[in-house]
Order: C-alpha cells, then sequence, then structure tokens
C-alpha cells in the first residue's frame, strides 16, 4: 500500500465525519462516491458506513462496485449487519473486511476488524496496513453484528434505557450510578448521546434480527428516538439536550 | 451531628466498610456482630486500614484517635436503642435480615430510619415485617467502601418521601454520591452492568473472540478501567455468578439476565478469580 491513499468514504452512519478527518489530516485524498462515478478516477480504498437503513448500504455497495477494480478492498461497517451478508451483495465479495467502531473514534487507540466467511486473508493485510497509517491497532474478531465492544456497549445502554423508561431512576442518577459505582468512563445515556442512537440502534436491530432471542431487542424508546430524529449530541437531543454550535 | 449515633449491623467487609466512613465523617458508631471476636477482629482490621491512611498523610494522627473514640461495638441487638440511623449490612439471607429488623424495630424509636445494604434482596419485603416500613430504604454501599463513592438510596413501594430524603443528606454527609431509584431487581447498577460480564461470556462461548481479545477491545477500544473478565476474576466468578442469577431471578427469568453456563462451571471448578489464585487469568506469583 502507497503512503498516499485516495480513498472513497460512502456512507451516513456515525463514524463518517470522524473517518474522513482523521484520513484528511494524515494528508489521504479522500474521493466522494459520486466522483468516482464521473471521474473514473483509481482509488486504493473504499469505506462504507451506513448502518440503519440496511436497503441503503447494500446500493451504496452496489453502485459503486463498477466504477472500481475488482481487487480493491472495501472495508464495511458491521455494526448493523455482518461482513458476510455484506459481501453476499458484491459481485466480488473477497475483497470485504468487516469493522466496528463507535463514534467517536478518536479516542480509541483499537479497532476491531471481522473477515467475511468470504473474505481473501491477503484483504486483512491490507485492512492492517491501512488502520496502522491511521493510527490504530487492530484486533482481528470473528464476524458477528456489532463485533466485541459494540455489542457489549449496545447492550449495556439497552439494559439503562429499560430502567428509564420503567422510572426507576432517573437519566442523571442512572449515568452518575454507573461511572460512580463500577468506574464506567461515561454513563450509558450520557455515552449513547455521543455515539448516535441510530448507531446504537442499529446495533441492537441488527442483531436481535440476525440471532432472534430475546435479550437483544430494542428498548422501544430507543426506536422512537431514532424515528423522532432525537439521535443524541449531533442533533441536539437525545436523552439529554445539547446546545449547537456554530 | 457530633451528637448522631450511627448503628451498623453486621461488621464483614461491608460493615466494617461503613463504619469506618461513618466514624471518618464524625458519627458516633456503634458496631454490631454476634460474638465478640468477630466485631473485635473486624475493629481491628479496621484500625489498621486507619493507620495506613495516617502514614499515607490522608488523616492525621489526632485525628485517628478522635475517629477511634468515636466507634464502639456491641453483641447486643438491643444495645441499637440510642442509634438515629441504623444500616444493616448482616449476610445477604432474607432469614437472616427480617430476624435482624423484627429485633430493630422492637428496640429502636419509631423515629429511627432502619437501612439495609442489601444487594439482591427486596426493601419492601424487609420493611413489610417491621411496624415502620415508610422509615426503612435501602442504602447500599458498593465494595470497597472506603474507595467506591456511590451510595443507591433505595425506596421501598411503602418508605415515605422523607426517610429517602433524610438518607439522600445523610450519604451527602458521608461524602458519598447518593441516587435514588425504586425497589426493583439489582437496583441501578447491578441491574445495568450485568450485560458487561454476560455478553462478554456470550460472545465467548460462541467463540467470536477469546478472553484476552475481549479484555483488549473493552480496556482500549471502549475505554473501561478494566475487561469484563479481568473484573470478574477481582469482584469473584462466584459472587459475579450469584448476583447475575439474583437479578435473572428477580425478573422471572427474564431471558436478557440468564446466566452463562460457562460462568457456572467456572465457580464449580473452584477458580474463583484472584481469591483463588486462579480465574479466567492465572494469579500464581
Amino acid at each position: 500500500m502507497t503512503t498516499k491513499l485516495r480513498v472513497s468514504v460512502v456512507g451516513d452512519g456515525s463514524l463518517t465525519e470522524s473517518i474522513i478527518m482523521g484520513l484528511k489530516t494524515r494528508g489521504h485524498d479522500v474521493v466522494s462516491g459520486n466522483e468516482i462515478k464521473k471521474q473514473e478516477k483509481d482509488i486504493d480504498l473504499v469505506i462504507e458506513t451506513t448502518n440503519l437503513d440496511l436497503d441503503r448500504k447494500k446500493n451504496n455497495l452496489q453502485e459503486i462496485e463498477p466504477f472500481i477494480g475488482q481487487d480493491v478492498l472495501i472495508l464495511s461497517t458491521c455494526l448493523g449487519v455482518t461482513a458476510t451478508e455484506t459481501a453476499s451483495w458484491l459481485k466480488y465479495p473477497s475483497r470485504l473486511v468487516g469493522f466496528a467502531a463507535f463514534a467517536p473514534w478518536e479516542g480509541a487507540e483499537l479497532i476491531e476488524v471481522a473477515p467475511a466467511l468470504q473474505t481473501n486473508s491477503t484483504y486483512l493485510d491490507h485492512t492492517r496496513q491501512f488502520f496502522q497509517l491511521l493510527g490504530k491497532e487492530i484486533e482481528i474478531v470473528d464476524d458477528e453484528v456489532g463485533l466485541v465492544f459494540p455489542r457489549i456497549l449496545s447492550l449495556i445502554i439497552n439494559e439503562a434505557v429499560f430502567a428509564l423508561t420503567e422510572g426507576i431512576a432517573s437519566a442523571e442518577d442512572i449515568d452518575i450510578a454507573m461511572t460512580k459505582g463500577t468506574n464506567y468512563p461515561m454513563g450509558p445515556l450520557a455515552w449513547a448521546d455521543e455515539i448516535g442512537i441510530d448507531d446504537v440502534y442499529a446495533v441492537l436491530a441488527g442483531l436481535y434480527r440476525n440471532l432472534g432471542e430475546d435479550r437483544y431487542r430494542p428498548a422501544p424508546k430507543l426506536r422512537k428516538m431514532v424515528h423522532a430524529g432525537w439521535l443524541g449530541k449531533k442533533s441536539g437531543k437525545g436523552f439529554y439536550n445539547y446546545k449547537i454550535e456554530e | 451531628m457530633s451528637s448522631t449515633t450511627v448503628g451498623v449491623v453486621g461488621s464483614g467487609t461491608m460493615g466494617s466498610g461503613i463504619a469506618q466512613v461513618v466514624a471518618q465523617n464524625g458519627f458516633n458508631v456503634l458496631l454490631f456482630d454476634i460474638k465478640e471476636e468477630i466485631v473485635i477482629e473486624s475493629l481491628t482490621r479496621m484500625r489498621t486500614r486507619l493507620e495506613k491512611l495516617v502514614e499515607k498523610g490522608k488523616i492525621l494522627r489526632d485525628e485517628l484517635e478522635e475517629i477511634n473514640k468515636r466507634i464502639q461495638t456491641s453483641t447486643d441487638l438491643s444495645d441499637m436503642r440510642v442509634c438515629q440511623f441504623v444500616i444493616e449490612a448482616a449476610p445477604e439471607k432474607l432469614s437472616i435480615k427480617k430476624d435482624i429488623f423484627q429485633q430493630l424495630d422492637k428496640y429502636c424509636s419509631e423515629e429511627t430510619i432502619l437501612a439495609t445494604n442489601t444487594s439482591s434482596l427486596s426493601i419492601t419485603e424487609i420493611g413489610s415485617i417491621t411496624r415502620r416500613p415508610e422509615r426503612v430504604a435501602g442504602m447500599h454501599f458498593f465494595n470497597p467502601v472506603p474507595l467506591m463513592p456511590l451510595v443507591e438510596v433505595i425506596r421501598g413501594v411503602i418508605t415515605e418521601e422523607e426517610t429517602v430524603k433524610a438518607l439522600v443528606q445523610f450519604a451527602k454527609a458521608l461524602r458519598k454520591i447518593p441516587v435514588t431509584c425504586e425497589d426493583t431487581p439489582g437496583f441501578i447498577v447491578n441491574r445495568i452492568a450485568r450485560p458487561f460480564y454476560n455478553e462478554a461470556l456470550k460472545i465467548h462461548g460462541e467463540r467470536l473472540a477469546t478472553i484476552e481479545q475481549i479484555d483488549r477491545i473493552m480496556k482500549k477500544e471502549g475505554k473501561f478501567r478494566m475487561g469484563p473478565f479481568e473484573l470478574q476474576d477481582l469482584i469473584g466468578i462466584d459472587i459475579n455468578f450469584s448476583t447475575t442469577e439474583s437479578v435473572h431471578q428477580g425478573f422471572f427469568g427474564e431471558e436478557r439476565f440468564r446466566p452463562h453456563y460457562y460462568q457456572q462451571r467456572m465457580m464449580q471448578s473452584g477458580k474463583l478469580g484472584r481469591k483463588a489464585g486462579v480465574g479466567y487469568y492465572n494469579y500464581d506469583n
């Protein structure tokens, strides 16, 4: 892999901005999906970040695939869907590698990566090199919705939302309890606001759809918040209210 | 404040930690246990902890003497009649707690607030065997009590709001951070923390990642201070398992809280974590 990369970032997941920023500050070119379709420029890598609207994720990938070489690495978030299912939408599925992280990812030293069943292992090497360029270690785990950290944290947040809707305590007290009683780095509800309620909901809905177990059933309030556009900090309202800067 | 006497029933890890914090914050303490030698041994361990605080410069030697003077011991529950607050920190068995609360109810003035440090039993059930359920509430401290800032103040179905307010004030006077919650299984922390352990066990059970990987990911990506397996080893895998079981039963078998068989196998094997020298990790020196 060359040191200056041309990367196309498509999709609307909460990570999108962090990734684009991370690439640009390290001197890499970021090319939009439309630019690829018009300019027929060679690119080194595609990153797809959509998590909630899986039809859109599928469309994004299928629209871009004819314009890129058949051996170009595609990194795709597996917060709402497995890498294997995502790869199945492609004409050349062996170049897809899944990854998972929650926004904001600037502070994370490590990103989880999961090969699809179809992935050819040379693409895992490319993936490792790419994340190294961005200053991230990787941990390779098996492919399932949400991988490890987003899956565990989403379930903690889900339980906090059930407790909140059942009226057992206020949002503030729930967050204080988890930071002061068991040393969590953030209270789960404030953390959900930070990540984006849509991405948290995508993980839970994806696990529930794929695994069919009641433990993954998203708290109804989360679904309603997504419909209402209360997506957390980025929309000015989530479990707490925020002033939108600018 | 200095005239207030707080009873602490049970001188185990939690009881002695609570008694220490209460005495350090200017209250008189009456520390109870069933046998003289148990309560004396507990007091000796507390004095060693306080002595270390003096060595570290956290408290002055003069203060230490004042603190020691404020602590009395007892093996007779009727001595609790002088207390304005009583905190029960006896073993987590309903029959033991019921017996204690029935006696306290008999000996203490009807103004006295009776609090339980239970982490798993119903405050409402404990309160209902007294004649003052409106003055019974949960006051759940976290281990180690002198270090962990949180106190969950738990409102039973019949608990009066004044009782909750008084315990919130009392927790603040102990320089703790109180939160209030309803009497529901696991209260706040033990309920919401369940997936941290349970889902980690399930991910490992499905062989999606190893124990070491999961701990590394939760620390380096999630910024948790400890990974779920390291933390179980620290808490004790048996203790963690029984908390999960109790929340699961409290919710009448709700699927989200179902314990993982592997955690039960670990417990059955005696690999209980640090205290056994081995758990998910080895602690041999």
